[in-house]
């Protein structure tokens, strides 16, 4: 048993893409290694910022021995009259290295064969190695690479050495104009020189002492610990949690830590301040409530102190900076930020950005009949909500992501509404996809409605999203819409209020493009919280985009969706849909013409089920709904036994489809079952169901 | 702080020339016009276009009109220096080579951090972009590091390395100083003796007195200029023109008069101009 090293070295890496890196090399790896039948023991995953690899031990010098069975040539044509084997046998034993000895006949489904077991010689590791490799290697995919040299082979940063190391012999292939060899490269911080290994296990502590770790759990955890013991030493709570801690560990490849302090004045700034700027400065870590910070760099313990001063004074800067800006913005007030709001263009022929907050605080409109919701509140937070733009801290670029938060600030220093403060602040929310949603109800309106004016504003200007061409987040806007929508409960329908919004646009976009738009957006939506798609598909037939009452919808079909009963009135509306698909004009059902039992009793049944349900719409109670449309399938099913609807008399026919068309409507109600699709069958299939 | 020797601005400057001229660069001088960054000087700019080998280092002056601050802020100028260093083909060792240069002006990497922090640079105006990194030392952002990957808009045939040194940031930790203004340029002149009133003047310039009208007339002549110098196949001094065109565009953003999609044009604009010099320049 042998040992195999394979460690690629580049410039440092961005530590987004090391992980995702370094596990797609390992997992590629060992499909190789189970595809080519080598056996080995154990297989470790390794990255810093500067490398990616993977050691593996206990493999075997060569591939698992196989015979495998061979087909020759029909049995008739082996041996010509002589007895003497045929150029074709001749040939077949040529290619497989046979001799006659070996053959046999096998009957197949097409006849007589002849057939051989063949042994497969066992290839040499290395040789398997040698040629695989540098094809995995070429084969790891990035969001963004470059070229660095004239081999113009693509990564995301210069690859600088390769280490291919089976046992004690370097493996030699070439790739990015590198041969695979035994030297890797030190920590620069601790030295320039290669370090030559004799064999792969000497990797870890040979990297080990030219400042690497190069196994990143035992980093993570070394980080973590130096941040904790460093912690207690300052008496505190060190904030930071897994993410970071991947962050920082993705930076570097050997851990050390300093800290230093800030002015305690700084902590007068609100904490977001506080965090943004620490977090722009990398790997530094606040200790809670403190004006210290903990700082895991990537060096020497000789350069602590140089660490700790150079951080302090560069944060201190900022920290300066941020200070100057905030209490600038203070004296400035909110009231002239929003001033200024009356000249910035938002986009182009689209109005200033207040013009936009006036289109907002039109748009509220529409939220009136919600219970709870403070109208005064909302109209005072949409008027501020976009100020804190032309905040002197926003309209830096480390800190434009405290929009709205830099608002909720200055709102409090104005003396506003703690309420309307925090719509300011919720406004934004969702920020990204996972992000949090706003809490407040005036927040989240407010949040809805900035974001149909984004979304109707992108396609206005003609940045409708195509492919992955969407430089407003303009699908993202229209997703946070639905999910505030449904997370408050609020039981309205988007379509009318998107539609008037687009008067306060004076455009006369089209309406389709809308709907289509939004249709995607809602399905997605659903069909993330597990409702399948032909169900989202059923109930938004008649919900105008109200997600809330979709969603209860999706949930009464979901109760019986399993039910034997459920599918062979799915099996009807499918057939009804059919005969109706091509009338123009069902009519009304004229219970005079009714001729067989069948047409009167399934129109009382109707009209009972009727009854029923209408104050069970109010209140939602689409089990129940959905309870008495199922009563109604014996109905259904026996007067399309016993009744011909095709009939010859045009006027009984005339009649017998507005009463079909009736039923049917009473099941539109509630949802289109007729998009339901049954196991064993396409959607497409609705199309062949003919009656 | 370890005994490191207090060395003066110009000594620095002296240094970093002295090490590059070692490495095999050319040194050469600014540019005679105001640009915003080394990158816009011929000898980057063209030079890096095509396949001949060039390897070149200069100081630059660069104008930032929205950065100035009325000299207040002890980090914050609308007119500093860079070291600008070019080396095409690449060399493999580069970022040793890069390291080792800062250890020569006295930074002991056993006694520092020094952090590449991804940071893909890329310049709109001159349709150039490339891969690479921010450098830190001790959390004190002092060079760009940059693989340009394509320059006027086109791909480039060999990649070429750009560090970019600030170097009143680098001399603000060697001379432990926390303002740019006390940096001491020799032994009795600081930076802010020579700048402090240039920083105020150009200050209320930027952003109180400059003519916005006036800039976009200028804007639009110059434009016509380059144009026309393009079209005689002039390029060099058209290229003048597209670099005052660059700099007017910096000056009427630093009024923040324009909107976000007027602005996105007038880059676009300049781009135009610095592409059909780089194509013209290859076509040569």
């Amino acid at each position: 048993m042998i040992d195999f090293l394979l460690e690629i070295g580049f410039e440092d890496f961005p530590p987004s893409y090391l992980n995702k890196a370094a596990s797609d090399l390992t997992e590629r790896v060992e499909v190789l290694f189970k595809k080519e039948r080598i056996f080995y023991r154990t297989m470790r995953k390794i990255y810093t910022s500067r490398r990616i690899g993977v050691l593996i031990l206990g493999v075997a010098r060569k591939q698992k021995a196989q015979n495998v069975e061979v087909q020759g040539p029909p049995k008739k044509f082996t041996y010509d009259e002589n007895g003497k084997p045929t150029a074709m046998l001749e040939g077949f034993l040529n290619a497989h290295n046979l001799k006659l000895s070996d053959i046999k006949i096998v009957r197949t489904q097409k006849g007589e064969y002849v057939s051989a077991i063949k042994a497969i010689p066992a290839k040499d590791t290395d040789d398997i190695l040698y040629y695989e490799i540098p094809k995995i290697i070429a084969s790891l995919e990035f969001p963004k690479t470059m070229v660095w040299n004239q081999e113009k082979i693509r990564f995301p940063r210069p690859i600088r050495w390769i280490v291919g190391l089976l046992d004690r012999k370097p493996l030699r292939f070439k790739y990015a104009g590198l041969e695979a060899e035994r030297y890797s490269m030190p920590n620069f911080h601790f030295s320039f020189e290669p370090i030559r290994m004799e064999k792969p296990r000497e990797y870890i502590n040979f990297l080990r002492h030219g400042g690497v770790v190069v196994d990143p759990n035992e980093r993570r955890k070394i980080i973590k610990n130096r941040i904790n013991e460093r912690a207690k030493l300052l008496k505190g709570e060190p904030a930071y949690d897994e993410n970071i801690l991947e962050e920082i560990n993705c930076a570097i490849e050997y851990p050390d830590v300093a800290s230093g302090e800030f002015e305690p004045e700084f902590l007068k700034l609100p904490e977001e301040i506080l965090k943004t700027t620490l977090k722009a400065l990398g790997n530094l870590v606040w200790v809670k409530g403190t004006n210290k910070f903990i700082c895991i760099f990537n060096g020497r313990r000789k350069a602590e102190d140089n660490v700790a001063q150079g951080y302090a004074r560069v944060l201190k800067a900022r920290l300066q900076d941020a200070f100057f800006y905030y209490q600038n913005d203070l004296k400035q007030g909110i009231a002239k930020m929003q001033e200024a709001t009356k000249e910035m263009v938002w986009l182009e022929d689209l109005g200033t950005i207040y013009d936009k907050s006036i289109r907002l605080i039109k748009a509220l409109k529409n939220f009136e009949g919600l219970t709870d919701l403070n109208m005064d509140v909302l109209k005072r937070a949409a008027e501020l909500c976009k100020a804190d733009l032309f905040s002197n801290m926003v309209r830096e670029k480390e800190f434009t992501s405290l929009q709205g938060i830099m608002g909720y600030y200055y709102a409090r220093s104005a003396g506003e509404d703690e309420k309307v403060a925090i719509a300011i602040k919720e406004h934004y929310l969702p920020a990204f996809s996972g992000d949090k949603l706003p809490r407040s109800k005036e927040g989240a309106v407010l949040s809805i409605v900035d974001k149909i004016d984004n979304f109707l504003g992108a396609f206005i200007a003609g940045q409708r999203p195509t492919g992955s061409y969407d430089p407003f987040g303009v699908r993202r806007n229209a997703y946070a819409i639905f999910n505030i929508f449904d997370a408050h409960n609020f039981d309205i329908e988007l379509l009318p209020i998107v539609v008037n919004y687009l008067k306060l646009y004076k455009n006369d976009l089209d309406k389709n493009l809308i709907i289509e738009f939004l249709t995607e957006r809602i399905e997605r939506y659903l069909e993330d919280l597990g409702y399948r798609y032909d169900e989202v598909d059923a109930v938004l037939y008649n919900t105008n985009f109200n997600v809330y009452d979709a969603r209860l919808r999706c949930d009464g079909l979901r109760g019986f969706r399993d039910k034997q009963e459920f599918l062979q009135l799915v099996i009807g509306q499918k057939r009804v849909h059919n005969i109706l698909k091509n009338i123009k004009d069902p009519g009304q059902v004229d219970t005079t013409l009714f001729e067989k039992p069948a047409e009167k009793n399934l129109y009382q049944r109707g009209k009972e089920v009727e009854e029923k349900m209408a104050p069970l719409f109010p209140e939602k109670k689409y089990l129940e709904i959905m309870k008495l449309l199922l009563s109604l399938r014996k109905d259904i099913d026996k007067f399309f036994d016993e009744v011909l609807v095709m009939c010859e008399d045009k006027n009984l026919q005339k009649n017998r489809l507005a009463l079909v068309n009736y039923v049917h409507q009473l099941f539109l109600k509630f949802a289109d079952l007729s998009r339901i699709v049954i196991e064993g069958e396409k959607d497409k299939n609705n199309e062949k169901q003919k009656t | 702080m370890s005994a490191r020797k207090i060395i003066t601005f110009e000594n620095l400057i002296f240094n970093l020339k002295k090490y590059w001229q070692k490495k095999g660069c050319l040194i050469f001088e600014p540019y005679n016009s105001e640009v915003g960054a080394g990158t816009f000087n011929p000898a980057t700019f063209l030079r890096i276009l095509g396949k001949e080998p060039w390897n070149v280092a200069y100081v630059e002056t660069c104008r930032r009109p929205r950065d100035g601050r009325y000299a207040e802020n002890p980090n914050r100028v609308q007119q500093y220096y860079q070291f600008q260093v070019i080396m095409k083909p690449t060399p493999d060792n580069i970022q040793r080579i890069y390291l080792e240069s800062l250890e020569s002006l006295g930074f002991k990497l056993k006694e520092h951090e020094v952090r590449f922090v991804e940071d893909d640079w890329e310049s709109p105006t001159l349709g150039a972009w490339g891969i690479g990194w921010e450098v830190w030392l001790d959390g004190l952002e002092i060079t760009q590091f940059t693989y340009f990957q394509q320059a006027g808009s086109i791909d480039l045939e060999v990649i070429p390395v750009e560090i970019t040194y600030g170097l009143e940031r680098i001399c603000m930790n060697i001379q432990s100083v926390s303002s740019i203004f006390d940096l001491k340029w020799n032994e009795e002149i600081t930076w802010g003796d020579i700048y402090r009133e240039n920083e105020q003047q150009f200050s209320q310039y930027n952003f109180e007195e400059s003519d916005p009208e006036r800039l976009l007339l200028l804007f639009k002549e110059f434009e016509i200029e380059a144009q026309n110098l393009f079209k005689k196949g002039l390029i060099l001094p058209g290229y003048d023109y597209a670099i005052k065109c660059s700099h007017i565009f910096n000056l009427i953003e630093a009024r923040g008069v324009i909107s976000v999609s007027e602005r996105a044009k007038m880059i676009a604009r300049v781009r135009a101009l610095t592409s059909e010099v780089a194509r013209l320049y290859l076509k040569k």
